[in-house]
């Protein structure tokens, strides 16, 4: 039941903290929101699940109870955690909590709507990691974007309003298309069920029908594609991630944290989920195109971050760049690539919301976001600039620090993989990721943060208040710590990512 | 007893906490932070000494300590940290930790009685610094080893780039970070390539990669290799991968630009960079791995080529630098060129009796400068000094103890060194031809290292003084004159821990110590020993006139002749009371070398064409992958016009849009759910 008093207990405080007035919401929010990080945290520590939750593993926290009957289907409320959604769902709990203190500087007008969708989202974005019905999953899936429109929409940069529409858009087009994927994969199933283990295991049992005068293999092929032209846009990967730098640009700091840290995480969540656990035959016949989108996302993803001028476009390009490692992850099908992928996203998920925070703090001093605009920042603001130092090195997977732990397990996991053909080619070139990205940091940091002090716009520096060093200083520690303990999640990931590489017959090597 | 694995990691410890003390206590440390930085240091030391003396009783480690993370399936690999502890580590400890120690003592009186601001933050990052070198050090598998050479990197950009105020450090941090991690993505692709290949990245006993390697060669094991490709060429191609990690870290020939660059550093941290940190791991690895490197003939050549070849290539660069600081980073790449000729000719003792030497002189040479720059109140340009020697004569007899030993003279230790490198890649090229070709470029560094030593020292020590600075020097204190003369007994004396050319011709034993020491003779761990080194390399000896004696003697003989040469000529050209600039009298080539063979300006437009690619696919991005995207939806959904009348601000009309969205995806899930059937 802890699954359910976590929602709850979010849901609640996102009422709660809408009906305050504006001056009590920011440190209301703040406190609720330690209950679901207390909440997750407890799980984590109680932990006691093995295996897949959609494999047939023994899924933690569960609870089934039969909601609808609709059409001969059965809907149910079904919830529970496996090593791969539990840390996902720590991490949505911890970085909604410094993302809401983040915004204590920034947020200045209807401050109890803004928060008060924060702690909205951060419900539905742990109903997505624990929903095992993909009624209720699609549900709180699509609920996420609501609270993310009008947060774009409504506290956004001057763009805002084309930035929110296109991000509204072009997901729920995506989501539509997968939707209808899905259901005609589903229809095709001799069961009654939207329960996604139940989906999972008649698939692997190969019970799948025709769908009209589709042949079970092409339906299936048909599936995969939509499902990962639905998720692709939400990780994004390349070449569908054009609203992904017009959001975060437009963003306020809070909500760009919560995009990288954990929307786009979603996207990669859902195809680990769906396209590699429920369909892995098609994912090893497809397995080259995606591979060759991943080493397309990396590499020019890590382009684009070098072209811009914008801190916050390079982080947000940068994202495009990680997550193909993530792909690259999870198309190798190895034990270190699922579980590296997996680890990656919690990583990716700590230092893009540190980046963003840490641009966010120059930000609200310096009202410029511009290379050219800045230098010398390192003079005036020492505490912030060191810590954005430290998450650019985060960034460039500096080894003891989380981002070299998963991306080493990805690299490692794929070099020898024989699902993917050509395996140590893509990995090598997808591994130069790592010099592009040193790059565009080194530069950006060169020219804004060192040299002599200059700034081309009106404010006076200070150095930054305690509460937005704060929210740094607590992911700067959390990054360290997972990488120099990775086994934290580590092994609960693995224990649930090893199950899969039996549907291939036992994987790589 | 403390067993020795727990004297380890005390001792890369210790420097970490001095750097945690820095980070946080900041302006309530004594001295900045120096104090405890000198006590971390030398309890460092202290332990180290310890573990010499252990080594040499007999007791090695070969331990994994804590385990990073492991796989459980078909992966079932183990990602640890360990001590590898033999008679190659112990030696690297004490060379690390003395170095680091004589440093810290020394910015005392660089940094502290300088004045310099910002003291803790340059008190942690030396104690990172070391920490991360002494980690590298002894680590027990090639990851582990990755990450603290990640750490060194991180560490040399963070010092480099000191005086972040300035618009030159910033740019020289990011140019070595950059440069090297170039490398290091070769490096990286090498480790996870020896992990898919042998299970396992350690580097000593049954399980290791390098004992695989060898038995998969000799048809004892089987290992994985992409599309099973001959092993002999992966294990070559893997080799040359780590390599690329060692070429940018030891500053070799096409990677080395970064390195001069670097001298934007306070002049303690160079000392350490060049002697016994950053630099020094690259060679550190290749000898670390050399059981892996030497079953690869292709990887031994080229490994003595491209360091013959850069160590003639950057002696003829220092010929005409004017800044005693410059000539000195030329001088240090040219010396690892040494020592990577060396191990690719097979004189793996001959390298680490270099390694140990040129961490003394080097260090000696670089602190010795730092003096010089004191007293010149930070002037660097050798045309305003001249005439210091009666002025600093501490500074200069060391320094020229120091000089006499990187240019190779006899008695003084770089000779010996110096001389066993050349020994050895000549009696190995008498049947490999293509090592004589690095011989014949070692060999004519040697004049060429001379003159330029000895240039630098005439013209910053001898002479009349040159500027006002030159005649009334500041004096510096016992901080500074102590650690240059515990270097300065040390580049006299440390060749004596080699003699081996005079064993060889006058056949008295036992004084060939490093020789045995690394040859297991007081205890060692099995498969790292020279001699099994020599057993399993690729090369075989070949001496002239008959004999090794008169080998030993003739290859002596030529070296220091030539050394005596370029000193000759460094003393008629610059040993006199006003010297002129000879420079003009190389033509054409001085223009060259000037500027450095051109290597920064192609690198420079390496990078700006990465970057005029980057605005492409920004502008392509732009343009043609989201124009597709605006275009479709103006297209499709509604005009554009009519989109910007959507953004109504008035949130009902938004709220209307995503209930339509929702609906249309209800009614298609009802219409292929067969809801209306």
């Amino acid at each position: 039941m802890i699954i359910e008093a976590l929602l709850a207990a979010t849901f609640l405080s996102a009422v709660i903290v809408f009906a305050l007035p504006d001056e009590y919401a920011p440190k209301t929010a703040f406190g609720l929101s330690l209950v679901p990080v207390a909440g997750s945290l407890y799980m984590w520590a109680t932990f006691t699940g093995s295996g897949n939750a959609l494999t047939g593993g023994d899924i933690a926290f569960q609870t089934v109870l039969p909601w609808l009957e609709v059409a001969g289907y059965t809907f149910q409320w079904y919830v529970g955690v496996d090593g791969i959604s539990l840390p996902l769902v720590v991490l949505t709990t911890f970085l909604t909590t410094l993302a809401i203190v983040s915004a204590w500087t920034p947020i200045d007008t209807r401050k109890s709507q803004f928060y008060g969708l924060m702690l909205l989202m951060e419900a539905n974005l742990i109903g997505v990691f624990t929903a095992l019905d993909f009624f209720a999953w699609f549900v709180f899936w699509e609920a996420v974007l609501v609270p993310m429109y009008f947060l774009i929409g409504v506290w956004g940069g001057p763009r805002r309003q084309y930035a929110a529409i296109k991000f509204f858009v072009y997901t729920n087009i995506a989501s539509l298309v997968m939707f209808i994927g899905f259901m005609m994969l589903v229809v095709s199933l001799p069961i009654n069920s939207f329960g996604l283990p139940a989906i999972t295991q008649s698939l692997a049992a190969g019970e799948l029908g025709n769908f009209y005068f589709l042949a079970p293999d092409a339906l299936a092929a048909v599936a995969f594609a939509a499902l990962f032209i639905g998720f692709a846009v939400k990780v994004p990967v390349v070449p569908v991630h054009t609203w992904l730098p017009d959001a975060h640009v437009e963003a306020p700091t809070p909500v760009s944290v919560m995009l990288a840290g954990v929307l786009l995480k979603m996207g990669t969540y859902a195809l680990l989920r769906f396209n590699f656990t429920m369909l892995p035959e098609q994912a090893s016949a497809f397995a080259v195109p995606i591979a060759a989108i991943a080493v397309l996302s990396v590499i020019y993803g890590a382009m684009l971050a070098l072209a811009q001028q914008d801190l916050k476009r390079i982080v947000a390009y940068s994202s495009v760049s990680s997550m193909g490692y993530v792909i690259l992850g999870l198309v190798a099908f190895t034990e270190f690539g699922l579980g590296g992928a997996t680890f990656q996203m919690i990583a990716h998920g700590l230092i893009s919301g540190l980046m963003f925070m840490a641009v966010g703090v120059i930000y609200n001093a310096t009202h410029t976001r511009l290379v050219g605009d800045m230098s010398g920042l390192a003079d005036r603001m020492p505490v912030a600039v060191w810590i954005l130092v430290a998450g650019a090195f985060a960034y460039m997977g500096l080894p003891l620090m989380a981002g070299f732990a998963g991306e080493f397990f990805i690299f490692v996991g794929s070099f020898g993989s024989t699902v993917l053909p050509s395996a140590p080619l893509f990995t090598g070139l997808a591994m130069f990721g790592i010099v592009i990205v040193a790059g565009y940091l080194l530069f950006a940091m060169q020219r804004t943060l060192f040299g002599p002090f200059r700034l081309e716009t009106e404010y006076e520096l200070d150095r930054a208040p305690i509460h937005d060093i704060a929210p740094l200083a607590a992911l700067l520690a959390a990054i360290i710590v997972l990488g120099v303990v990775p086994s934290l999640f580590w092994n609960m990931i693995l224990d649930a990512t090893v199950p899969l590489l039996d549907l291939l017959g036992g994987g790589a090597l | 007893m403390v067993s020795v694995s727990a004297y380890a990691q005390a001792i890369v410890l210790l420097p970490f906490v001095s750097f945690v003390v820095a980070l946080f206590a900041r302006d309530n440390l004594p001295k900045g932070g120096a104090y405890s930085g000198i006590a971390a240091t030398a309890g460092s030391l202290l332990l180290s000494l310890a573990t010499l003396a252990a080594v040499y009783g007999g007791r090695t480690v070969n331990e994994t300590f804590y385990t990073w993370a492991v796989g459980t399936g078909a992966q079932d690999w183990t990602l640890s940290f360990g001590a590898l502890i033999d008679p190659l580590s112990a030696l690297m400890l004490v060379i690390v930790s003395l170095i680091a120690l004589l440093v810290h003592v020394f910015s005392l009186g660089y940094m502290n009685d300088e004045g310099e601001e910002d003291l803790p933050r340059y008190y942690a990052g030396l104690g990172l610094f070391t920490a991360s070198m002494l980690g590298f050090v002894i680590a027990d598998n090639l990851l582990m080893a990755f990450m603290f050479f990640e750490l060194v990197g991180l560490c040399s950009y963070l010092l480099i780039g000191f005086h972040f105020r300035e618009p030159g450090p910033p740019s020289a941090a990011k140019k070595a970070f950059l440069v090297t991690r170039f490398g290091d993505y070769f490096f990286l692709i090498g480790v996870v390539a020896v992990f898919t290949t042998f299970g396992t990245a350690a580097f000593a006993g049954a399980e290791s990669f390098p004992h695989l390697a060898e038995a998969a060669l000799g048809g004892d094991a089987t290992v994985w290799t992409p599309g099973n490709m001959a092993e002999s060429t992966w294990f070559t191609i893997v080799g040359l991968l780590v390599l690329g990690g060692v070429i940018g870290k030891s500053a070799q020939f096409p990677l080395h630009t970064w390195l001069p660059d670097a001298m934007e550093g306070p002049t303690p941290v160079s000392a350490l960079i060049h002697a016994a940190t950053m630099v020094a791991a690259g060679v550190y690895l290749v000898a670390r791995m050399y059981g892996f490197y030497v079953l690869s003939p292709t990887a031994m050549g080229i490994i003595a080529l491209v360091g013959g070849f850069t160590a003639l290539f950057a002696a003829t660069m220092g010929v005409v630098k004017q800044e005693l600081k410059q000539v000195l980073a030329y001088s240090t790449i040219s010396q690892y060129g040494y020592m990577m000729l060396a191990l690719g000719s097979g004189g793996y003792v001959a390298a680490v009796f270099h390694l140990t030497t040129h961490a003394f002189f080097k260090a000696l040479l670089f602190l010795g400068a730092g003096s010089v720059i004191i007293a010149m109140h930070h002037v660097e340009d050798m045309w305003e000094m001249g005439g210091l020697k009666n002025k600093l004569p501490v500074t200069y007899w060391t320094f020229l103890a120091g000089s006499l030993a990187l240019a190779g003279i006899f008695p003084f230790a770089g000779f010996w060194s110096k001389d066993e490198i050349l020994y050895e890649t000549l009696i190995h090229g008498l049947n490999e031809p293509l090592l004589l070709i690095g011989y014949v470029f070692g060999l004519l560094a040697v004049p060429v290292t001379a003159f330029y030593t000895f240039r630098m020292v005439f013209l910053t020590f001898h002479g009349e003084p040159r500027s006002d600075l030159a005649r009334d020097p500041h004096p510096v204190r016992w901080n500074v004159k102590g650690p240059l003369s515990v270097l300065g007994v040390l580049a006299v004396v440390t060749g004596g821990i080699n003699l081996v050319p005079v064993k060889k011709v006058l056949g008295i034993k036992g004084i060939d110590v490093l020789h045995k020491w690394l040859n297991n003779d007081w205890g060692g761990i099995e498969g790292l020993s020279s001699h099994h080194y020599a057993k399993i390399g690729p090369y075989e000896s070949g001496y002239l006139f008959g004999g090794e004696a008169a080998t030993v003697i003739a290859g002596a003989a030529v070296s220091l002749t030539l050394a005596l040469a370029g000193l000759a000529l460094a003393w008629r050209l610059y040993g006199v009371a006003d010297p002129a600039e000879h420079t003009a009298k190389l033509g054409q080539i001085r223009e060259l070398l000037y500027n450095n063979y051109y290597q920064d300006e192609y690198q420079v437009r390496i990078a700006d064409a990465v970057r005029d690619a980057a605005s492409g696919a920004d502008t392509f991005d732009q343009g043609v992958v989201d124009g597709v995207v605006n275009g479709v939806s103006s297209v499709s959904l509604l005009s554009s016009e009519r989109i910007r009348r959507v953004q109504t601000g008035i949130v009902g009309n938004y709220a209307l849009l995503l209930t339509l969205g929702l609906t249309t995806l209800l009614v298609v899930f009802a219409l292929i759910g067969g809801w209306f059937q």
